[in-house]
């Protein structure tokens, strides 16, 4: 859902729908991946008939065919199944950390961009002091204080994303206040807080878009890793981190890893080229 | 001692003319060349001949490939471009030559002298180190010899410290000696051929008269063909012999230079000769007149900017931006400010909107005094006072259709009901000459003339009395600025508005201006009225401004005979 | 050494205590204040099994029945002076915990570096040099096909190939010369290509730069334009890039270490996350700030003096050209 109207945001006239719409074959097919793993995470039942939680242990570690495309685990579970069942944790936690990381980053770093002086003095050294912190280990204290949960997992994976947020904008926003046309909206009687909402905002917000995007597929990569090391939820949960996991014990049949791990690579690799493509065609 | 006497030869060889046998064929002969770009052809069939010891202008406006043919000469084309047709040098195709035997001809048989001089040198490697590259061109083995032909050559293009340029960093060079650098450069290991792409567009009006002597010196002295790439019909006619007349990659006409230039047979040739302010002194004098006549009244100045003075501190060293200047402008006159970079004519401005403070003086617009006031009271001056930028590529919001950004004014001023704006702006978008049909276009999809014509607009819509014009048509093609030159002078005409002209381009205030200042070095050297300033200046720095307007008649300096172990005038560096 | 930089190189050594301490601050802040009191319900926790005796001694010795605002004050002057108090589970000082395991979480990560910035060198020098026809494409794919590969996943991969397969390394012999090695490769990997990824963006700009046309006009060939003109200008930039990925690199050896069945640093944050044993995690935490300060000041402090066009004026670093604001496009590399 989001990455629709993400589209219609950079293609507000029909001028540039058209130019929209004329996208490389590559960026295509990684939307139709994107929208795949939406309605994986929205509809699950409708893309499997088997169960994520009750395997039948008869059929345990079975290689994939074509009546388990992802073969079946240690219990007998359909892989394919866990992995479509567990996208929608995977992907909505992805989306939380950056809206965490969007609206808040964005808060600060327009604050600081905007008021200058000492407010952006006070707020850059904040951002340094989070920036200074490895961003794995500020997630993994957060997490650690706050609880072993999926939900947890994406809320610290989006404090550690604040500090890009808040410096990409700041540096968008001082970028745009210097630009001739906001001196120009002043020279037509614009107000501060006008100018600032209908001219710096929208200009500096362009280049946010393709780094929210970029930290999407970010956070996804950053939240299975939290899951792998088990500081999200703990199974029968099927997080593509601790799917991988769980496969990691049983090397002798690969596909327990190579198959989520694919899907994985697969989600962000196309969330990756999509965010280029916003990028390019600004 | 031996190498001594090397040097002394190999200087004696660098600098005196050995008259090669002239065969019949030219050095450069350019047949049915086309470019293209992907699907898109910038050059179509273009064909000339450039003969030895001669020079050639490829002159036209941005689009019209003149770039894109010396690139093609010069095998720069960037990657995805394709060029069919032939360019003989010396009789060889050097579109058919492999790479590897091309190599060989760079530099030492054609050399380049590009269009930005900032851009054209490494920035973190010395100036010398990149020298080295062009004397190890001359095939001179001994390193002391080729840094000492560097630094006589350095002497021999006017910079005043060789050694030092040697050791410099590119940035800490000003553009002018860059490009003294560049073309030093390019003549070091004596090319047959130099291809100069816009030598001095990105230089002052003064430098760029230096330059262009210096170039059409060296060109006669070393007897080098010259290719020049420009934009502008009177240093073209100034400094060649043979025209090349390009538009959308097509040539219109070409010919003996003095033939095209005193009377072109192409209509677009035509045009572009009546387009360039330097050849056509007169062309907007009835409309100046008329604006004049119809609304000139014995009323107090519109403007009045007295004894005002503004010191900026940068890095600790105090800089007097302006200092102690003064004018006053009549109603429904132009006056313009005139000087080249950091003249102080841009500050001069931003104190007259209220942008800056000046540390003394006094500025009042319309009787209202500017100086002093908080941003909430500048509104009201704003009201009556607008200001058209520079560069339409950065002055208008690009998320905006154009519509709204002429609305803008009207909607923040509270001006009449939203019925009564939307026919302002239809008002103003008409008054300016651009189609309706723009109004729901964003300024992304519109070219450079038409953003300018809607950021006129958008400074007329309020209907203020006072416009301020910062080099409102330096960043567009010459046609497109007759274009709003016209547009301007008309408005003027009809409305009795009063401008404030800032320009570096003296040829063209003195075609719509009524009154001149001429600023150096944040002073005022000297004013009064166009006829008397351009007819009769005062101050050495008018007279030198003056001369760099290039007249379309060809240089006296090429017309003397050369002789044969010419020495260069050392001038001040730029 | 100017005046100027020298009082630049003061100013930005303030920055990096300040931001130091601030660092430290703001890690208690958040372990001990945020919900949830993982204090003493691990303490409480009777799988624990302490006695009430031993928790109210536990909890006398950590300060923890002072208010927040001394246990804070008591922490920070301990940690400037050295001290970083006692782990609440094996009653150790922390700094000898830390010790114990360091040396061989720094074999791992500078090995790390090393292969990331082999890596990043080969593939980015090598599109300059492979012709578009033979496998420039997949080298230019490297970067966006590592930047989207979990780490943990390439650990995993190499193990099950060269492990398994090859039988190359054992994983039960963690700390072998090749255990190491591969281990290194897969926290290198990821990071060389945040570093590739700018290399390249960097060679292809200054590819396109006017002095490279001019120079190219002065007869010099590929490879020489390469040595002499594109290598230095597009590398520079790089030195920041790799002080920026310390960070990385300190969070990624806490996956690899746990992939690899290695002991360090990585393995203490997991057994010190487990048992939320606080005063180890604040001390490992801050310890990664330590270091990401120290080693970006010291990328700050070099940039001056490799690359000649910055100015140092009033005390700030400065650069005359404009091209060279990092774009969205390498955001990644530059900020995480």
């Amino acid at each position: 859902m989001t990455f629709a109207s993400n589209l219609t945001l950079s293609a507000s006239t029909r001028n540039s729908w058209a130019e929209a719409l004329r996208m490389p074959a590559i960026v295509a097919l990684s939307f139709v991946v994107v929208a795949t793993i939406i309605a994986w995470s929205v509809a699950p039942q409708l893309f499997t008939t088997y169960s994520p939680v009750i395997g039948v242990p008869a059929d345990k570690l079975l290689g994939p065919s074509t009546a388990h495309w992802f073969g079946t685990d240690h219990l007998g579970r359909d892989l394919y199944a866990r992995v479509v069942y567990g996208t929608a944790s995977s992907v909505s936690s992805a989306l939380v950390a950056v809206v965490i990381g969007v609206l808040a980053g964005g808060f600060i770093g327009l604050l600081a961009g905007f008021l200058g002086g000492w407010v952006d003095v006070v707020l850059a050294r904040l951002v340094d002091v989070l920036l200074s912190i490895p961003k794995f280990l500020l997630a993994v204290i957060v997490v650690t204080a706050i609880g072993f949960e999926t939900i947890n997992a994406a809320i610290a994976t989006g404090v550690s994303a604040v500090a890009i947020f808040a410096r990409v904008t700041r540096a968008e926003v001082i970028k745009t206040r210097q630009a001739t046309f906001v001196e120009a909206a002043f020279l037509s009687g614009g107000s501060r807080w006008y100018i600032l909402w209908r001219h710096v905002l929208p200009n500096a917000s362009r280049s946010v878009l393709p780094l929210a995007v970029l930290q999407f597929g970010e956070s996804i990569l950053v939240i299975a890793s939290l899951a792998f090391l088990g500081y999200g939820d703990p199974p029968p949960a099927s997080d593509w981190g601790l799917l991988i996991s769980i496969g990691k014990d049983y090397l002798k049949w690969p596909w327990l890893v190579y198959a989520p791990a694919f899907i994985t690579i697969l989600t962000v690799l196309s969330v990756n080229r999509i965010s280029r493509w916003l990028r390019k065609t600004d | 001692m031996a190498s001594q006497d090397r040097l002394t030869d190999t200087l004696i060889r660098a600098i005196t003319i050995a008259p090669a046998p002239q065969p019949a064929a030219p050095l450069l002969r350019v047949d049915n060349l086309s470019v293209s770009y992907g699907r898109q052809d910038v050059v179509h069939d273009v064909g000339f001949e450039l003969g030895r010891g001669k020079s050639l202008a490829l002159i036209g406006e941005s689009g019209s490939g003149k770039s894109t043919i010396a690139r093609a000469v010069l095998r720069l084309l960037p990657n995805g471009a394709r060029a069919s047709g032939a360019v003989q040098f010396n009789e060889q195709n050097l579109l058919a030559l492999p790479e590897r035997r091309f190599r060989p001809l760079r530099g030492r048989q054609i050399g380049f002298v590009p269009q930005d001089p900032g851009n054209a040198l490494n920035p973190v490697r010395t100036i010398g180190v990149q020298a080295m590259e062009a004397a190890a061109l001359t095939d001179e083995p001994s390193v002391a010899i080729r840094r000492a032909l560097i630094l006589d050559t350095f002497a021999k293009v006017g910079l005043d410290n060789p050694q030092r340029a040697y050791d410099s960093y590119p940035h800490q060079l000003s553009g002018g000696m860059l490009q003294r650098v560049l073309i030093g450069l390019a003549v070091l290991p004596r090319p047959a051929l130099l291809v100069a792409d816009e030598p001095t567009s990105a230089l002052d009006v003064t430098i760029q008269k230096r330059i262009l002597d210096l170039l059409s010196r060296l060109q006669h002295d070393l007897n080098i063909s010259l290719l020049l790439i420009t934009h502008d019909l009177a240093i073209a006619a100034e400094r060649t012999d043979t025209l090349v007349v390009l538009k959308n990659g097509v040539v219109q006409e070409a010919g003996k230079t003095s033939a095209v230039f005193s009377s072109p047979s192409s209509a677009y040739a035509r045009k572009l000769h009546a387009d360039v302010p330097a050849l056509n002194p007169d062309r907007y004098a009835r409309l100046r007149e008329t604006g004049l006549r119809l609304h000139r009244t014995e009323e107090a100045p519109k403007i009045e900017v007295s004894a005002v003075t503004k010191k900026f501190t940068v890095d600790g060293k105090v800089l007097t931006a302006v200092n102690d200047i003064s004018f006053a402008v009549a109603p429904g006159t132009t006056h313009a400010l005139v000087g080249e970079s950091g003249s102080g004519k841009t500050t001069t401005i931003r104190l007259l909107l209220g942008l800056e403070e000046p540390d003394s003086g006094e500025i009042s617009v319309a009787g209202e005094q500017v100086s002093g006031r908080s941003r909430e009271s500048l509104r009201a001056v704003w009201r009556h006072l607008q200001l058209v930028y520079q560069n339409p590529f950065t002055s208008l919001d690009p998320t905006w259709t154009v519509e709204h950004l002429v609305r803008e004014p009207l909607d923040r001023f509270k001006i009449g009901t939203s019925k009564e704006r939307a026919e302002q702006v239809r008002q103003a978008i008409a008054n300016v000459g651009l189609d309706e049909h723009l109004l729901t276009r964003k300024p992304g999809a519109l070219s450079g003339g038409q953003r300018q014509r809607v950021a006129i607009a958008r400074s007329l819509v309020l209907k203020p009395d006072v416009i301020v014009l910062d080099e409102p048509t330096s960043a567009l093609d010459v046609s497109v600025q007759a274009d709003i030159v016209e547009v301007l002078l008309s408005l003027q005409a009809r409305l009795g508005l009063t401008y404030v002209f800032v320009s570096h381009d003296l040829a063209l205030v003195r075609q719509l201006a009524h009154t001149v200042s001429v600023m150096q070095r944040g002073s005022i050297v000297e004013h009064g009225t166009v006829a008397d300033i351009f007819g009769n200046p005062q101050h050495p720095y008018t007279a030198s401004l003056l001369a760099s307007i290039p007249g379309g008649i060809a240089d006296p300096v090429r017309m003397t005979h050369p002789k044969p172990r010419q020495v260069f005038r050392k001038e001040q560096i730029a | 050494m100017s005046n100027a930089y020298l009082t630049y190189a003061a100013k930005r050594l303030g920055q990096a205590v300040v931001v130091i301490l601030l660092a430290y601050v703001f890690t208690f802040v958040v372990v001990s204040i945020l919900p949830g009191d993982p204090i003493t319900s691990v303490l409480r926790n009777p799988q624990n099994g302490f006695s009430e005796e031993e928790i109210a001694e536990i909890i006398a010795a950590q300060g923890l029945d002072k208010p927040v605002i001394i246990q804070l004050w008591n922490s920070l002057t301990g940690f400037l002076t050295g001290d970083l108090g006692m782990s609440m589970r094996s009653n150790r000082p922390v700094s000898t915990l830390i010790s114990e395991v360091l040396p061989s979480t720094l074999i791992l990560a500078s090995v790390g570096l090393a292969v990331a910035l082999i890596l990043a060198i080969v593939v980015a020098y090598g599109t300059r040099f492979l012709p578009k026809r033979y496998g420039q494409g997949l080298l230019r794919g490297f970067p966006s096909l590592f930047l989207s590969v979990p780490n943990f996943v390439i650990g995993l991969v190499l193990i099950h190939l060269f492990g398994f397969q090859l039988g190359i390394f054992r994983v039960i012999n963690p700390d072998s010369f090749w255990a190491t090695l591969f281990a290194a490769i897969a926290l290198g990997i990821p990071i060389s290509a945040q570093i590739a990824e700018v290399l390249i963006a960097n060679l292809d700009k200054e590819a396109e730069q006017e002095y490279a046309a001019v120079a190219r006009s002065r007869g010099l060939g590929q490879a020489r334009l390469f040595a002499k003109h594109l290598l230095k200008p597009a590398s520079l930039p790089v030195v920041t890039v790799i002080a920026l990925t310390i960070g990385e690199l300190l969070g990624g050896s806490l996956i690899t270490e746990t992939v690899f069945g290695r002991t360090g640093i990585g393995s203490l944050v997991q057994r010190s996350v487990s048992t939320q044993d606080l005063p180890v995690l604040q001390a490992i935490v801050s310890l990664g700030a330590v270091i990401f300060v120290l080693v970006n000041l010291v990328a700050d402090l070099l940039y001056p003096l490799l690359d000649p066009r910055v100015k140092i004026l009033g005390g700030q670093k400065r650069r005359p050209t404009t091209a060279d604001e990092p774009s969205i496009g390498s955001t990644k590399a530059v900020t995480s």
